[in-house]
């Protein structure tokens, strides 16, 4: 009995001792701040690194894990969903604004930031127009750093050998439909147009494809006095004419677009390597040729413009917050994934980083170094800015963009016409989002 | 040990197994299926059991309609028709150059097994890359002989992924109902050869009698595989242009994994489930009335 209790008293000891020891350990761990971000390309890290290196100098004692992911931004919104579903998600999130931080606000993934940006003084140097862009709900959720636009990209070379002016300046619809016409005729080899279409174009075919022609016929895609989606209207059906005009009627955009697994990847490299006469892209396809080309010859090749609307009497781009940081509501320490977000927000950094990967700017103070007003690209970028018109900031935006990805594709692959495709279109958005959300104006 | 408890035993690995990686993921599936689970938006956080709605929802959305109906030419097109008789024919043929030793069989039996043994993803950027307009072999080829390109992806997509569809999966009809042949005793051959028949009558009524079995589990296995398959349509076409070529798998994977509406992508699952169960009954139905 005696050696029996002694027994278990020492055992007893062991178990407090290895709890102790345990304790300990975990008191003295550090705390840690974890930073996701997807980069392909290999960009940006340097600027991730001077942000680290910067918070470690004055948080010595936080461990910070910057991880990277080689991924394209579809399949990194995938596996960062899928990492804060089951409760594993970073502290700090790197990833596209727009619908995004509707999506994630509604699902609890992300944090209001109204607290850290009203004691921040850095965040006076963000336009209202910019601030407007990340805020959902009354809540400011997101800092952006290098603001998107896109723009009606030509071939310089390609429109000078088929006798199109050069600036090229279209005035109306008909305008791009021509040019693209004289270029299919003269210059057979080559790719008149690009018109992004279909499932395939992503979140290009609402953005670079649907849109600027969209809003360019007077259409709305959202009532903000109604909250309900305008699911047909008569800027649906022009938009969609143009659509079967490019694709259909005049042949001017092959319908490989909607069959390409990546198809402004290949689209993009057939305008600078001069295969390819139009295409309406993002802002940050001119910037990534510099990056890869050079500025002399990338200026030399590639022109831009923007969007015309369809009669020619108001001209715009499509604007949008661009990729921008997130606290994620996961996050033990949010006030320290938010001193990491800071840092990387100096104007220094955003300055330098939408220099090399040419962006217009979120910072005022940061557009106004001089290095940065001396290229002419983003000076211009900044000014279309002035034109631009937004995606409406709604959780359900990418049940909306894959809707018209399906809309746009039966209408360019002559799978029906534009009344049958418009009325799958309103009945599908009525099933997706309830009749109570989607209206029709004629 | 009793003889009970060793076939106790020796199941139970395989079965567990089963039970976690098949079993409980149906379940879930199901389970899913009736809710209205999601990755993002307000239904990420308030996650509801919402009955059957998915299901009434699925029977109002003509996209989904649509992807049934492509299923259905991809699986007849792909699988019955393509995969079947192909690789019945080249397994006929192999037994023929086997049994005649004329050479040449090792060749084709090679190059069609290199085609099954080429990862699905991979076989498909290939099959883009011969379908490319601009750069593509096939063009390229209609090129040397001066005739004018074909647009493959736009203007015949479900045949063109087809015939990948059927390159790739022929080898395994080929090989499992090659395996059948040799199982006829080689005698039954030579009798109805003394008895005066053709060899297109010791096809009909020795051959494809005798392996009638093997090939209904081989219409199953490919029959369900060409169902659930999408990688390749993925590669090839992404299931476009329009519609044309997205396939119920295909659309399950856009509803849960694109759209993150997980529950809508497992209720098509589930009806996907079901069209393969029946696919499988009625294979099986028919064996026995052929029995």
């Amino acid at each position: 009995m005696l050696v029996k209790s002694k027994y278990i008293g020492i055992c007893l000891i062991v178990t407090l001792m290895i709890l102790g020891i345990v304790i300990l350990i975990s008191a003295s761990e550090k705390v840690t701040i974890k930073v996701w971000y997807p980069d392909e390309f290999g960009v940006k890290p340097k600027y991730v690194d001077q942000a680290a290196e910067a918070f470690r100098k004055d948080f010595p004692n936080v461990n910070l894990e910057i991880a990277r992911f080689k991924l394209p931004p579809g399949d990194f919104k995938t596996k960062l969903l899928l990492a804060l579903a089951s409760g594993e998600g970073p502290d700090v999130i790197h990833y596209s604004g727009e619908s995004n931080i509707a999506e994630f606000a509604d699902a609890g993934y992300i944090v209001p930031l109204d607290e850290y940006v009203n004691a921040w003084p850095d965040y006076t140097q963000y336009p209202n127009a910019v601030k407007d862009g990340v805020t959902y709900d009354g809540h400011v959720y997101a800092i952006p750093y290098g603001l998107d636009m896109r723009w009606l990209y030509y071939n310089k070379n390609i429109f000078k050998a088929v006798g199109l002016p050069v600036p090229w300046q279209p005035k109306s619809w008909n305008d791009i439909i021509n040019a693209a016409i004289v270029i299919k005729e003269r210059a057979p080899d080559k790719i008149p147009y690009i018109l992004y279409a279909g499932v395939a174009g992503s979140g290009g075919t609402l953005s670079h494809g649907f849109l600027p022609l969209f809003y360019g016929a007077g259409g709305q895609l959202y009532n903000y006095n109604t909250g309900k989606w305008i699911v047909n209207s008569s800027a649906y059906r022009k938009t969609l004419e143009h659509y079967r005009q490019a694709y259909l009627d005049y042949k001017l955009v092959p319908q490989e677009v909607m069959t390409l697994p990546k198809p402004w990847t290949t689209m993009r490299q057939k305008m600078f390597t001069g295969e390819l006469g139009i295409l309406c892209e993002g802002g940050w396809v001119y910037g990534g040729a510099i990056y890869t080309l050079g500025l002399e010859e990338t200026e030399k090749m590639a022109g831009y413009t923007i969007m015309p609307s369809e009669d020619g009497k108001f001209f715009f781009t499509i604007g949008g917050s661009g990729t921008v940081w997130y606290v994620c509501s996961q996050s033990k320490h949010p006030e320290l994934a938010w001193e990491y977000i800071k840092r990387f927000n100096s104007k220094e950094i955003v300055a330098k980083i939408c220099l090399e990967t040419p962006h217009p700017v979120a910072r005022i103070d940061s557009a106004n170094l001089p290095e940065y007003k001396a290229q002419k690209y983003l000076v211009d970028c900044t000014k279309a800015l002035e034109y631009a018109k937004f995606l409406p900031l709604q959780s359900e935006l990418n049940q909306v963009a894959y809707r018209i990805q399906l809309l746009t594709s039966r209408v360019a692959s002559g799978e029906t016409s534009i009344e049958e495709a418009m009325g799958k279109y309103v009945n599908e958005m009525k099933l997706d989002l309830g009749e109570d959300k989607v209206e029709i104006t004629e | 040990m009793k003889r009970s408890h060793c076939f106790f035993w020796g199941i139970l690995p395989a079965a567990v197994l089963i039970a976690l990686f098949f079993i409980t993921p149906a379940i879930w599936g199901v389970y899913t299926s009736l809710t209205n689970m999601a990755l993002v938006g307000k239904a990420a956080k308030h996650l509801q059991f919402i009955g059957f709605q998915n299901y009434v929802r699925l029977f109002r959305d003509s996209a989904f309609f649509t992807s049934i109906i492509n299923s259905m030419w991809y699986v007849v097109g792909g699988a019955i028709i393509g995969q079947f008789l192909l690789g019945l024919g080249l397994a006929l043929f192999l037994e023929y150059t086997e049994s005649n030793k004329i050479k040449g069989g090792n060749i084709v039996y090679g190059f069609v097994m290199l085609a099954w043994i080429t990862p699905a993803l991979v076989s498909g950027f290939e099959w883009g890359a011969m379908y490319d307009f601009y750069y593509g072999t096939l063009n390229n080829i209609l090129k040397l002989f001066s005739l004018s390109k074909i647009n493959w992806l736009g203007e015949v997509p479900m045949l063109s992924v087809i015939i990948a569809n059927i390159w790739q999966g022929t080898a395994f009809t080929m090989l499992v109902l090659n395996s059948a042949l040799k199982t006829i005793p080689f005698e039954l051959y030579e009798s109805a050869k003394i008895d005066g028949s053709s060899r297109w009558q010791s096809i009909r009524y020795i051959t494809l009698p005798l392996i009638k079995n093997i090939a209904i589990v081989d219409l199953i296995s490919i029959t369900i595989a060409t169902f659930g398959a999408f990688l390749m349509i993925m590669a090839i076409t992404s299931g476009g242009p329009g519609m044309k070529t997205t396939t119920l798998s295909l659309y399950a994977y856009r509803s849960a994994f694109e759209n993150y509406r997980i529950g809508y992508g497992c209720s098509i699952s589930m009806i996907l489930m079901i069209i393969n169960l029946v696919f499988g009954l009625t294979y099986l139905k028919f064996l026995k009335k052929l029995s």
